[in-house]
Order: C-alpha cells, then sequence, then structure tokens
C-alpha cells in the first residue's frame, strides 16, 4: 500500500515537473509593466491574437507602482530577463537609461508621438497620459468649495480630511519631484511638512487615496487620471479637478514604452511597434481613460486632449536627477 | 583491488548515511538560505553602502520604528493568547457543543494571506463597507487596526497548538486533580501549565509573523519596520546592501525569540503536539457551558465575517461571472509551486526534522536556520535570492517557477522542518533502535519504520507546508518567471484599479482553493487513521 502511495506521488511529481519545465519558450517575449494590469492586459492579448508571439508578463503592485519591476529590472541586470519596459511614468525609464539597461529602437510608429514626448535615439517612446488630478467626494465637498490648486491639500481648511499617496512609490515620487523643481526644493519640503501638519493622510498607493476618497473617509486626494476614471465607473459620488489651471498647471505624465536588452529582441521590436500603434493608444485612452498625446487618436468620453489642458513645464531629465537626491530625505519625512 | 576499496567505501557510507544525509540536506538548507543572504550581505562592501547602512542604523527613526514594530507585534502576541489560550482549553478539553466544527472554522483564516483579510475587513468596516461607519473606519486604520486584524488572523496558531498540546496531557495528571478542584482550577493550575511548551512554540511562531507582516501594516497605513527594510528595495534608491543592514537587527531578534522559546519549552520543544493519549471524559462545565459556548461561537466566526464580507463584495459586484476573464493560470500556477515546495519541504525535513528532534549534531543550528529564514523579512530574501540564482547558467531555474518553489522552500522550511520534529519526537524511539541493532541502516529504517510510522505526523507537515505556500505573497511577489504569477500575487497587482468586484471574487478563490486542499489533505490523513 505505501509502495504503491510512494509510486503515485514520485509519477506526481514528475508531472508536475514536466509541466513546470516543458511550457512553451518559442516565440515569446517579456515584459515588466508598471501601468495597472487592468487596463494592460486586453492591449497584450491583442498583440498576441495578432502576431501569434506569447507575452509573458510582469505586473507591479499598487504598493510599489513603478519602482517594483524597475527594481527587478535593475536587479536582474547581470542577466536580463525583460524585452521591454511599459512604465507608467517618463522619469523611471530614465533610470534605466542611465544604467545601460536599455536597447534602443526607434519604432516607425513613434513618427506621430510629439517630439517632447520621445527620445531621438529610441531608447524610450511615449504614449497616452495621465494627469495628476484632484478626485474629491461631491458628498464632502460643496460646488463652490472645491480646491483649485494642490496647495489646498495644506490648507487648514481641509485639516484632517485630505489623502495623498507615499511620495516614496509611485507617481507621486515624480510629482513631489516636478513640484522641487517648480518651487524650488525648500518650498517642496515646507509643503510636505505643512502636509503633514495637517493630517494629511499618506495612502499605500493612488488606489488608496481613490478608496478614501470615494468612501468618504476623507474629502479629497491627489491620485491619477486612471484612478479617477474608475472611481466614476464604480459609481462612487466623486468629481474631478485638474489643479493649478490657473497657475503652473497640472502635471501630465506620459505612459513609456522602454526596448531593453533582453533575450528576445526580434519580438520585442514587433512589441513595441504594437505598443506604439494608434489601436494600443486608443485601446489605453478607452480604457484607462488616459489622455491621448496623437492628433489621430480620440479622448474618451468627457476626458480631454493633452492640448486642451495647461500642463506643467517639465523637464523628465532633470525630474529623474531631483528623485533621486530627494528620496534619503522623502524617507526620513515619510519615517520609513 | 578495485572491488574491494568500493565495497569498502560503500560500507563506510552505508554506515554514515545519516549523518551524510543530514548534510546534503543541511547543505541544501545552507544554499537556499544562508548563501543568499551572506552574498546580500557582501553588498555592504559596495561603493558607499556601508557608510549608507551605518548611519541608516544609528538613525533614531530606526530604532523608534524598530520599538514600535516590536509593541505591535508583541501586542499580537498578546492578544491572540488571550483568544487563543481559553478558545485552546475549551475546544480542546471541555464540554462546549460542536467543538471539532468551531476550531476549524476558527483556523481556517490562518492559511489564507492576511491582506486578503483585512481586504475583507475594508469592506465590512470601511466607511463604504457593509457595516462602515466613521469610528470603525478609524479603528481599522489604525496601529489598534492592525493588532486587532492581525490578532484575529493568528489566533488560531495559539488555539491550535493548545488543543493539541492538550492530548499529550498525561490523563492520569487531570484525573487527580479534578479530585480535589473543579474544571476551572484544573485548566488554570494544572492544564495550562503542562502546555507551557505548545504556548511558548504559539507565541514564537505569532510573534514572528506579526514582526514580518508587510502587507497589512502597509495597507492599513500603519509604519512598521519591515516597510522600512522594504523602502530601500522598493523605492527609487535600490540599495539592497542597506536593506541587508536593516534586516539585521531583525536576526537578533530572532535569535532572541529561539532562546526564548529553546528556554521556555526546555528540552520538550519539539514535543509538544500530542497524538498519543487514550480517551479522558470532557471537562463538564455546568452553569458556566453557556457562556463558554458563546464566546467559542464568536471567536470561532468572527474570523470568518471579512471572508463572508469579500463574498458579498464579489456578488454584488458580478465579480465571479468576470472571473475567467481574469483568473488565467495563476490558481494553477499556485496550486502546483506550493505543491512542489511543499513536497521539498517534505523532503528537508524527514531528515533535519528527525536530527532536530533525536538532538543530532547539526540538527538544532539548522533548526535556528529555517527559523531565521522564517523571520527574515520577503523581500530581503528574495532579493539575496535573485542576486545568487539570476545567471545565465541557472536560466534552467531562475527563468521558471523552480525559483517561486526554492524560494518558498527557503521561507516556510521552519514550518514542515518543526512539524516533522513533532512527529517524531512523539514517537518512541524503541522501534528505531531495534532496527538499527537488527542491522537497518538509516535509510532503511527511514524508509521502513519512521516514515510508515509517524505517516499522519508527516502528512500533517507536508499539508502545512503546502498550505503556507498556498498563502504566500511577499515572497513569489518579487521573483515569478513572467507570466507565471500564483493567485495571490495575481489578486494584489489587480487589486490596483482592478474592478473591486473581480478582486473579491478571485480573494473567494483563494478561500476556495485553500479549504478544498485542506478538506483534500484532512481526508487523507484522517483516512489513515482508521
Amino acid at each position: 500500500m505505501i509502495r504503491r502511495r510512494m509510486a503515485f506521488l514520485v509519477l506526481a511529481l514528475l508531472a508536475a515537473s514536466t509541466a513546470v519545465s516543458c511550457r512553451s519558450r518559442a516565440r515569446e517575449v517579456v515584459v515588466y509593466l508598471s501601468i495597472d494590469q487592468v487596463f494592460t492586459e486586453p492591449i497584450l492579448r491583442d498583440f498576441e491574437r495578432r502576431s501569434g508571439v506569447k507575452v509573458r508578463a510582469v505586473f507591479d503592485t499598487e504598493e510599489t507602482k513603478s519602482t517594483g519591476v524597475l527594481n527587478r529590472i535593475v536587479a536582474e541586470a547581470a542577466n536580463p530577463q525583460a524585452d521591454v519596459f511599459w512604465s507608467g511614468d517618463p522619469v523611471r525609464p530614465l533610470l534605466l537609461v542611465k544604467r545601460g539597461l536599455v536597447r534602443p529602437y526607434a519604432s516607425p510608429n513613434a513618427a506621430a508621438v510629439p517630439p517632447g514626448f520621445k527620445a531621438a535615439d529610441g531608447s524610450w517612446t511615449g504614449g497616452a497620459a495621465r494627469a495628476r488630478l484632484l478626485l474629491v467626494n461631491t458628498n464632502r465637498v460643496k460646488p463652490d468649495e472645491r480646491p483649485r490648486s494642490i496647495r489646498e491639500l495644506a490648507s487648514p481648511r481641509w485639516r484632517g480630511q485630505t489623502a495623498i499617496a507615499n511620495p516614496l512609490f509611485g507617481t507621486t515620487t515624480m510629482h513631489v519631484a516636478a513640484l522641487a523643481n517648480a518651487w524650488g526644493e525648500d518650498a517642496l519640503k515646507a509643503f510636505l511638512v505643512q502636509l503633514k501638519a495637517n493630517g494629511c493622510r499618506i495612502a499605500s498607493s493612488n488606489g488608496e487615496v481613490k478608496r478614501l476618497v470615494a468612501s468618504g473617509e476623507v474629502a479629497f486626494g491627489l491620485a491619477d487620471t486612471d484612478d479617477a476614471a474608475e472611481a466614476l465607473r464604480e459609481g462612487a459620488p466623486v468629481e474631478v479637478v485638474y489643479p493649478d489651471q490657473d497657475g503652473m498647471g497640472t502635471l501630465l505624465m506620459p505612459t513609456v514604452v522602454v526596448p531593453l536588452r533582453g533575450p528576445h529582441p526580434e519580438e520585442a521590436r514587433r512589441l513595441v511597434d504594437h505598443l506604439l500603434s494608434t489601436a494600443a493608444e486608443q485601446e489605453l485612452v478607452d480604457a484607462a481613460s488616459h489622455i491621448p498625446l496623437r492628433a489621430d487618436v480620440n479622448p474618451p468620453l468627457g476626458g480631454k486632449r493633452a492640448s486642451e489642458l495647461r500642463a506643467m513645464p517639465v523637464d523628465y531629465s532633470r525630474v529623474a536627477d531631483t528623485m533621486e537626491r530627494l528620496q534619503p530625505w522623502l524617507r526620513e519625512w515619510a519615517g520609513l | 583491488m578495485a572491488p574491494g576499496m568500493g565495497w569498502v567505501v560503500t560500507m563506510r557510507l552505508r554506515r554514515r548515511e545519516e549523518p551524510l544525509l543530514l548534510a546534503v540536506a543541511g547543505g541544501v538548507l545552507v544554499g537556499l538560505v544562508l548563501v543568499p543572504l551572506v552574498s546580500l550581505g557582501g553588498q555592504l562592501a559596495r561603493g558607499e553602502a556601508l557608510v549608507h547602512a551605518a548611519r541608516t542604523l544609528s538613525a533614531p527613526r530606526t530604532w523608534s520604528l524598530l520599538l514600535a514594530s516590536l509593541g505591535i507585534a508583541a501586542a499580537v502576541t498578546v492578544a491572540a493568547l488571550a483568544i487563543g489560550l481559553p478558545l485552546g482549553v475549551l475546544l480542546g478539553r471541555t464540554d462546549v457543543p460542536l467543538r471539532r466544527l468551531a476550531l476549524w472554522l476558527h483556523a481556517f483564516p490562518l492559511s489564507l494571506p492576511p491582506f486578503l483579510i483585512a481586504l475583507g475587513w475594508f469592506h465590512l468596516l470601511g466607511r463604504g463597507g457593509l457595516a462602515g461607519s466613521a469610528l470603525g473606519a478609524r479603528l481599522l486604520f489604525s496601529p489598534t487596526g492592525v493588532v486587532l486584524v492581525l490578532a484575529l488572523a493568528l489566533a488560531p496558531v495559539v488555539t491550535s497548538l493548545v488543543v493539541v498540546g492538550l492530548r499529550a496531557v498525561d490523563p492520569s495528571l487531570e484525573e487527580a486533580a479534578l479530585l480535589v478542584a473543579g474544571p476551572w482550577r484544573v485548566s488554570v493550575r494544572i492544564l495550562l501549565p503542562l502546555v507551557r511548551p505548545a504556548v511558548a512554540l504559539a507565541a514564537l511562531v505569532v510573534f514572528s509573523l506579526a514582526l514580518s507582516e508587510l502587507g497589512v501594516p502597509m495597507f492599513l497605513r500603519v509604519g512598521v519596520y519591515p516597510a522600512m527594510v522594504f523602502s530601500r528595495l522598493g523605492g527609487v534608491d535600490y540599495a539592497p546592501g542597506e536593506a541587508f543592514a536593516l534586516a539585521l537587527p531583525l536576526f537578533v531578534v530572532a535569535v532572541g525569540l529561539l532562546v526564548f522559546e529553546r528556554r521556555a519549552a526546555g528540552r520538550r520543544a519539539f514535543g509538544v503536539l500530542g497524538l498519543r493519549s487514550r480517551e479522558v471524559p470532557d471537562l463538564r462545565l455546568g452553569r458556566w457551558r453557556p457562556a463558554a459556548t458563546a464566546f467559542a461561537a464568536a471567536a470561532a466566526l468572527l474570523p470568518l465575517l471579512p471572508l463572508a464580507a469579500l463574498a458579498i463584495r464579489a456578488g454584488r459586484g458580478r465579480g465571479f461571472s468576470e472571473l475567467p476573464r481574469w483568473i488565467g493560470a495563476s490558481a494553477w500556477n499556485s496550486l502546483l509551486d506550493a505543491f512542489l515546495a511543499g513536497t521539498l519541504i517534505l523532503l528537508l525535513a524527514v531528515v533535519i526534522g528527525h536530527a532536530a528532534a533525536r538532538r543530532r549534531r547539526g540538527g538544532l543550528g539548522l533548526d535556528a536556520l529555517a527559523v531565521l529564514a522564517f523571520v527574515t523579512p520577503a523581500t530581503v530574501l528574495g532579493v539575496a535570492l535573485v542576486a545568487t540564482w539570476n545567471r545565465p547558467s541557472l536560466q534552467a531555474v531562475y527563468g521558471t517557477s523552480a525559483i517561486v518553489v526554492l524560494a518558498l522552500a527557503a521561507r516556510y522550511g521552519a514550518v514542515g522542518l518543526r512539524a516533522a520534529a513533532v512527529a517524531f519526537s512523539q514517537g518512541s524511539d524503541h522501534y528505531e533502535e531495534a532496527a538499527a541493532i537488527g542491522g537497518a541502516r538509516f535509510l532503511r529504517r527511514l524508509g521502513r519504520v519512521l516514515v510508515p510510522i509517524h505517516a499522519r505526523g508527516l502528512g500533517a507537515a507536508w499539508l502545512l507546508g503546502i498550505v503556507f505556500c498556498l498563502r504566500d505573497l511577499e515572497t513569489a511577489v518579487l521573483l515569478y518567471p513572467a507570466g507565471e504569477e500564483p493567485l495571490t500575487v495575481r489578486i494584489f497587482t489587480l487589486e490596483a484599479n482592478g474592478p473591486e468586484g473581480v478582486v473579491a471574487a478571485l480573494s473567494c478563490v483563494q478561500v476556495a482553493m485553500t479549504a478544498a486542499v485542506l478538506a483534500l489533505g484532512a481526508a487523507l490523513l484522517l483516512r489513515g487513521r482508521r
């Protein structure tokens, strides 16, 4: 009896091991993403259907958005696994460019992307963008009290009623770095100290900010376009405010496609071409309410084009440097 | 000449089968845990990493956060003991009705990822939740909330160990005490002191799990020390050497915990789970029975509330109908990884657990190493494994699910090892000695005597290893091969803007999958009993 069980166990183990090792690895491409899985997976599946190339993806978690997979690419530098990085912001890929982990490719589909949103050598190319916006709970904030600037996050009027995501992770990192460049680092630090003193909640992620605003736990918070779209889709009592339209402008963050030094260069180029196509950008715009960069892509229902917004002027390369420099201070500020 | 030499070598090897096998198993454990951690520690020598690490370690906020985390872990342990000790006695030794069902219900959430339970509490108590209120939400998103969520999730560790520990108590002691004292006094003065080793082990496990927990405090926005370690790996300035340095105080805590456990349990450290007692009449609670029943029912049902909230959220959000679109192969990946890792853990546990239970040379050291891996922040262990295994020559491991299997075995080896050691220490070593005197070598004794005699205990160790691997998130999320994520990772990544109904439905699949594995395992174990 025991021998029969042992034989069964050995057979089961062999079958399981075979299942692990025999997964087809022919014609595949490995992509790491820091854009939400819920929006990007259908686009990747579409590529699989059209090209016959299997896509193997690693998605970031909400908490480590943009840095989890980025650091995995850095950690794997000695033996690169990823062929393409599809980033939710344009700054972190510059850290990969600086480390020499990119294999530049100028896709023909990048021609329609405005020059400010791509590198001439093809090391990165921008796509549909997100805006950093204020998500407002309409049950808690009267129409005539709607905030107009991100500075109101630190206003005593809203003491203990606002939220931002932890600036150590995700798009908030880039946002505070951009603010530091716009205002000066001392002014930014003073703002963040004031924010904390004002009882602003430091959420684990933008998704968490959305949840806090949608449930009415806070009156308003700083989030991204896709978080707002999701809250609106769920029927939450929220409204979107593009901040500082009468001042420095709203921060826009294009998504970015970065070809890496992975083991499947040919498939990687095909995937980059697909991700930079009009169809893929339209799909992302429609699904995630992103803001189109290209003229041949329509904005989502009720959404805006980049040209219709007063955008905050940003030098992504400078923001990347500031972002690295600010980290120790931000960790101290966050208590980590 | 040559065959003669070969025969001599073979005979010598056979005589030394046990230490050789222990050396092989120990080598695997050292290779999976110690080598990666030491090589990660070597990154401290790079550039100014050592200077940065020294500056970080000398900063007051580092120590204040560590103290805060130790405080939270201690509070979770005290709360879990406050729930688990009386409940363990009630469910293990008294005439409370439906005790077995209550124990199963109470213990089940332990087999689920804690962040999933926190998500369930959010759907229940968050401002927009089923029983949401401003007060409930404020309580949930606070250190008190973290303590309560973790205490309820981890209390079953105490309850279960106390229940099985009570079975090891010599019934004659209890019967003698009952002649002169009531059930309450017998429980407090006789039974609980006798299960002290089980309580010590439970406290160690609860404290370790609470101290290394990252998902729940991050979700509930409470700063903890593991988050500080994580910030060196998940932030923009990737600094693995500094993360390792920050993990050093946790290693010291781990050693302290082991010393505490060994002192509290003495030589009975592994002999806490009893499967051998004869039937003893239940302690009669008399007029206290209704109140005790109400307490047991509340403790059994309370941890199920967040799971019910998840199911309701999934149902209302049409999450179940959307499941086929989003689940992919993640459930299969979870099962396969957990099955293979659980099996590897069992293989290591049979050899090392036996050595630890029989106090063979090196056995206790390897046990300590496994416990060290258990309390090391998963992120640190994960990055150390990436640095060690991500080489072109090892692509067959790093590029496949094999890396997840190895990482899970490294992290949860202690669970299976302890369970196997307990099983071995419960049985008499007379059979083994008799077989040895009869000339049976170690492998033969293992296959013909030890494994058959302790089949149930080893089966339980295997099941426990599989369940812990199944509930893992923090280890796998760092190194799963592209496109082969387990279900816990898929839930966590989809949680970012994924439809809440779908995320809740996927969580329900995780719950159902774990329940099925547990039910199947329990059925096999009980079948063996009959």
